[in-house]
């Protein structure tokens, strides 16, 4: 709470010098790309290793997959199962727009086509596009700082909408930010109309070296009854040297 | 009594009687055969169209139809299967499991959709076996079998013997993949789905997509096609399942249904017209042999026969005709349909649909061919004896006498 | 001879009942077989304009092996030869050029997997009905190279309407590199065609060629003839001259055997049915001359009994059978003409189903031809005389005495 309440007062007084005339309610436009910036580069590296856990929830059934992934750039994507058994050590393996997949079970490796590789990911809610984010709010949104209704407390609301002309499906986004350090609370994804399509939570913060991150996303559809998918941070590093080993067909189909 | 000078004239006046008989005999005749051949026509594009694939009536799970999904299964297709099995009309039915998936061949792969089927149900059903261009059909047993469309085996560079790798999506959420061997190539004669059919035996697919003992749609033919709509309801009646749905193919092919349709209703316009002319042609040796008649009618009177009794007459004259050309038509308008029904015509060119070879179309022996022109010829001759009755009965001798 | 001919041609208004109703009957008759020949040729049109109106196109071109893959890479060779030579061609009345590809649509609540197609809307109204289709927004109005029109199923999986956004995916050609375009819904189609209604989607054909990287090229040429047969002619140069350059060109009944077959067989019921009325007509025919002339058989009898020789008696009967297939002739063309006329300008509703759909809710419009009304009056005429021989050969061969007898 003190937290909250010292940034704010920071912000009130920054924005106060900036800008006397609107700075009552809103920090400043920097402020606010400051804050932004932070949002995109939360996650961001120039390359990552994380074991994660993804609950993927639908009406119909619950599973839990333990995966490891490295990350590098924007291109380059390595992920392997380890749980549950029954797919322990299946990988999948992209390259910019090349995506492969490898099943120990039949121990053969698949070339995914484009096509195929825009559906959802492994029946969980998230998308290709959310995996590999094409997207920065900073560049491609407009965003203003808004105060809605209920505010809650220590929090910054930010509204983004997306650049006319832009492939991005949503009307608008309202992503709320602790204000003390802008780690995001959460991001809700409206339609056109306005109407929420999508909530995404972020929850307990954790330090994964030396980075302060939510460890835990859940993403909940809201057209969809029953839906949740969540993940969880177990380890991460971030901006290490991974070599050239780690992204290609061999190491694919070596099931580690 | 007039009943019996009727049935005098009608033996005395012979000529005239076979004339006017031969019009509606040979008119009911035509029509039963035209009839006939026109529903034998129908039915026959239709079980073309529908024997090849979708069956005539098909059972899913409810909403599957509108928004299909892996989740919507029948759950107990053996007892779904035995209450059909139960029904006399019903010929036979085959279990079939959807879904979507990657197939892979060397380094090709494409999406595909994975058609689990009951292979000798399958066969008995749509002859599936018969479609095969390449290679050969399932055994009965599942024995990681696969046979793949053509369009899909081209754009896959696959051939029988080859392994095929498919990924999908299990109903417990988990990655369904596995190995099968391509046995055969299917040709269905529709280049949309032979781009993206892959099928395997129901329980591989089963097992595969973590289904056990489910699936997608059953699909039902009947002995008879004019059977569907009551079969469809009799089918509704004893599931008794409110979690199932029921469809004719007239709802699940609704385009080709209301294509069929269209085709048929301009058969019908010819019909009408072959049915008017008959009437037109009863019509005119009524009443031609009612005014060369005057004169007879005439003499009647003069003997104190009563206008109404000389209306009968007619009446009963033509009916006689009538019934008895019906009758006798009747007999060999049947006679002609039954032998083409089972001889059938044979086509001017014969061709291939489907992997099944059409040389010869059939009639059908209904009732409508029978009734309809019964109706005509019966219609015709009464209303068309009518105007000449009355004349007649209101005939003057002398005048009439004087005439000729 | 021609006292024969006036003779006949007397006789035949001199009982003006007899001749009409006689007439009227053979007339009725030529006038279905003129109906008939013109719904027959109707129907044959409709069906074809079922089968590639609303959307296929009487034929298409593209490059070999498209059809059966669907390649992104598999664009038509040479297009702007055999562009140039479709406008030149004596025979082709409208073409359009399409591109498209598999692709995957999203919206804020769901994704879909679609057909992507790439129209010229100008050119396309003359090959499809998507136009006519649309039941929300609208057709390609104005142009906003985000414009997309989709179907109505697909809107409905999407949860989307007309002015909202989607987001298309598709996989360029040769690099396989995805390209991602958002796009704003301008007009919903409904053709009552679950495929079509769920599963398509229409663009601008610029805006698909720079997602797919395809330059100037397309992946279909679908054209319609000036005359709707052409089509189904197997034989025509058209398709032959067009298959170069690696490319085939090909009729609906190769894109659609299915409805080729249903076609095939309809066809062969048709004319079936049509005989069959020839033989009602010729029975009627048969009757109406037989009863016409039996019941004068008296009156025959005294013209030999006054010393007419038989061969003349015969002449007079086929003069009079040819002056009543006059009367019947002027009769059943009036008839005929009239009935076509009417229904060829109004149609024929023979569909009495409701239809929210495109492709089948055309009325039945029959054909008038000139030939039929040479052909038919022909026949019948020709028929009609022939008939007659039968008739004027018992007449020259009769007995006057017995003749006049039993008439009465």
């Amino acid at each position: 709470m003190q937290f909250l309440k010292l940034s704010a007062k920071a912000v009130f007084l920054f924005l106060l010098f900036a800008f006397p005339l609107f700075a009552q309610t809103h920090p400043s436009d920097e402020d606010i790309h400051k804050i932004v910036e932070r949002i995109d580069e939360l996650y961001r590296a120039n390359s990552s290793y994380s074991v994660m856990e993804m609950d993927i929830v639908t009406p119909h059934w619950e599973r839990t997959l333990k995966m490891k992934i490295w990350t590098e750039g924007k291109k380059k994507t390595f992920i392997r199962i380890t749980e549950p058994a029954k797919e322990q050590g299946v990988g999948t393996l992209r390259i910019g727009n090349e995506m492969w997949n490898y099943l120990p079970k039949t121990n053969k490796v698949i070339k995914v086509p484009p096509s195929m590789m825009m559906s959802s990911w492994m029946g969980s809610d998230f998308n290709n596009d959310d995996l590999v984010k094409e997207f920065t709010m900073v560049d491609d949104y407009t965003y203003q700082l808004i105060t809605p209704p209920n505010p809650g407390p220590g929090l910054l609301y930010i509204r983004f909408i997306p650049k006319e002309g832009l492939p991005i499906v949503w009307g608008k986004i309202i992503i709320s930010a602790r204000a003390e350090d802008y780690i995001p609370v959460q991001e809700n994804y409206y339609d056109d109309k306005g109407k929420l399509m999508r909530v995404m939570n972020f929850k307990d913060i954790k330090v994964f070296d030396g980075r302060k991150i939510p460890s835990v996303l859940e993403l909940i559809p809201q057209t969809e009854e029953g839906h949740k998918t969540v993940l969880r941070y177990i380890e991460a590093k971030f901006n290490l040297d991974i070599g050239n080993d780690v992204f290609t067909l061999r190491h694919l189909r070596a099931s580690d | 009594m007039m009943l019996k000078i009727a049935f005098r004239n009608i033996f005395r006046q012979k000529r005239r009687t076979i004339l006017t008989a031969l019009t509606m005999f040979g008119g009911f005749t035509l029509a039963t055969f035209s009839i006939g051949w026109s529903d034998g026509t129908y039915n026959f594009i239709i079980n073309m169209f529908t024997r090849n694939q979708l069956g005539h009536i098909q059972i899913h799970a409810k909403g599957y139809l509108d928004r299909p999904s892996i989740y919507k299964t029948i759950n107990d297709y053996r007892l779904v299967g035995r209450q059909l099995d139960s029904l006399r009309q019903v010929e036979a039915w085959a279990p079939r499991l959807y879904s979507a998936g990657l197939v892979s061949v060397g380094d090709k792969s494409a999406g595909a959709q994975i058609i689990g089927i009951d292979p000798e149900r399958e066969a008995a059903t749509v002859n599936f076996n018969k479609k095969i261009v390449q290679g050969t059909y399932f055994q009965e047993a599942p024995a990681h079998e696969a046979i793949v469309g053509k369009g899909l085996a081209t754009l896959l560079k696959a051939s029988p013997g080859d392994t095929i790798v498919v990924v999908s999506q299990a109903a417990d959420g988990s990655i369904a993949n596995d190995l099968y061997t391509i046995i055969g190539i299917s040709e269905s004669g529709d280049d949309i789905s032979d781009r993206m059919s892959f099928y395997l035996n129901l329980e591989d697919a089963q097992d595969l997509l973590a289904l056990p003992g489910k699936v997608h749609e059953i699909a039902v033919v009947a002995y008879k096609l004019n059977e569907v709509p009551a079969l469809t309801r009799e089918i509704i009646k004893k599931l008794d399942n409110p979690n199932l749905e029921v469809d004719p193919w007239q709802d699940f092919a609704k385009s080709f249904y209301q294509a069929m349709k269209a085709d048929q209703q301009g058969m019908w316009i010819m019909l009408f017209v072959i049915i008017l002319i008959v009437a037109v042609g009863v019509l005119n040796t009524v009443l031609m042999s009612v005014l060369e008649r005057r004169r007879e009618y005439g003499l009647l009177k003069a003997m104190g026969t009563k206008p109404r009794q000389i209306f009968a007459l007619v009446i009963y004259e033509v009916n006689i005709l009538a019934i008895a050309s019906i009758i006798i038509g009747a007999g060999l308008g049947s006679l002609i349909n039954y032998i083409f029904s089972r001889q059938g015509i044979t086509l001017p060119q014969a061709f291939t649909y489907g992997g099944i070879e059409f040389t010869k179309m059939f009639t059908e022996v209904t009732a409508q061919s029978l009734y309809i022109p019964a109706i005509t010829v019966i219609l015709a001759a009464t209303f068309i004896s009518i105007f000449p009755a009355l004349r007649a009965a209101r005939i003057e001798p002398a005048k009439s006498m004087r005439m000729h | 001879m021609w006292i024969f001919i006036k003779l006949a041609w007397r006789n035949i208004f001199r009982n003006k009942r007899r001749t009409v109703i006689a007439g009227t009957a053979i007339g009725i008759g030529l006038a279905s077989l003129i109906f008939v020949d013109a719904l027959v040729i109707g129907m044959e049109q409709n069906m074809v304009k079922s089968a590639t109106a609303s959307y296929l196109g009487e034929g298409q071109i593209h490059r070999k092996g498209y059809r059966q893959t669907q390649e992104v890479e598999l664009t038509v060779n040479k297009l702007d030869t055999v562009a140039a030579e479709l406008k030149n061609s004596d025979i082709v009345q409208h073409f359009t050029l399409r591109a498209m590809s598999f692709a995957m649509i999203t919206s804020p609540a769901n994704v879909n997997s679609i057909n992507l197609v790439g129209i010229n809307p100008g050119t396309e109204k003359y090959l499809s009905q998507i136009d006519e289709a649309i039941t929300q927004g609208t057709y390609f109005t104005g142009d906003d190279p985000r414009d997309i029109v989709i179907g109505s199923k697909l809107a409905e999986i999407l949860e989307a309407g007309v002015g909202d956004r989607v987001v298309v995916t598709v996989a360029q050609a040769g690099s396989g590199e995805l390209s991602q375009e958002m796009f704003r819904i301008s007009g919903i189609f409904h053709f009552n065609i679950k495929e079509m209604d769920r599963g398509m989607a229409f663009v601008r054909l610029p805006k698909i060629q720079e997602m797919l990287a395809l330059g100037n090229n397309v992946h279909e040429i679908a054209l319609k003839f000036k005359d709707i047969k052409y089509g189904r002619e197997k034989s025509l140069p058209f398709w032959s001259k067009f298959s170069r350059f690696g490319n085939e060109a090909v009729g609906w009944p190769v894109i659609l055997p299915q409805l080729d077959a249903a076609f095939k067989l309809s066809e062969f019921s048709i004319l079936l049915t049509g005989l069959i009325l020839f033989g009602v007509v010729a029975l009627g025919i048969v009757n109406t001359l037989f009863m016409s002339i039996h019941e004068r058989m008296f009156e025959f009898g005294v013209l030999r009994a006054v010393g007419t020789r038989p061969l003349n008696v015969a002449a007079l009967i086929i003069f009079e059978a040819g002056a009543l297939a006059v009367i019947s002739i002027f009769i059943g063309d009036i008839i005929g003409f009239v009935v076509t006329y009417i229904t060829s300008v109004i149609g024929i509703d023979y569909t009495g189903i409701e239809f929210v759909g495109v492709t089948f809710r055309e009325l039945l419009y029959p054909v008038l031809k000139w030939d039929q009304f040479i052909l038919y009056p022909i026949s019948v005429f020709l028929f009609t005389l022939v008939v007659g021989i039968y008739p004027a050969a018992y007449a020259a061969k009769m007995n006057p005495a017995n003749a006049m007898r039993k008439s009465i």
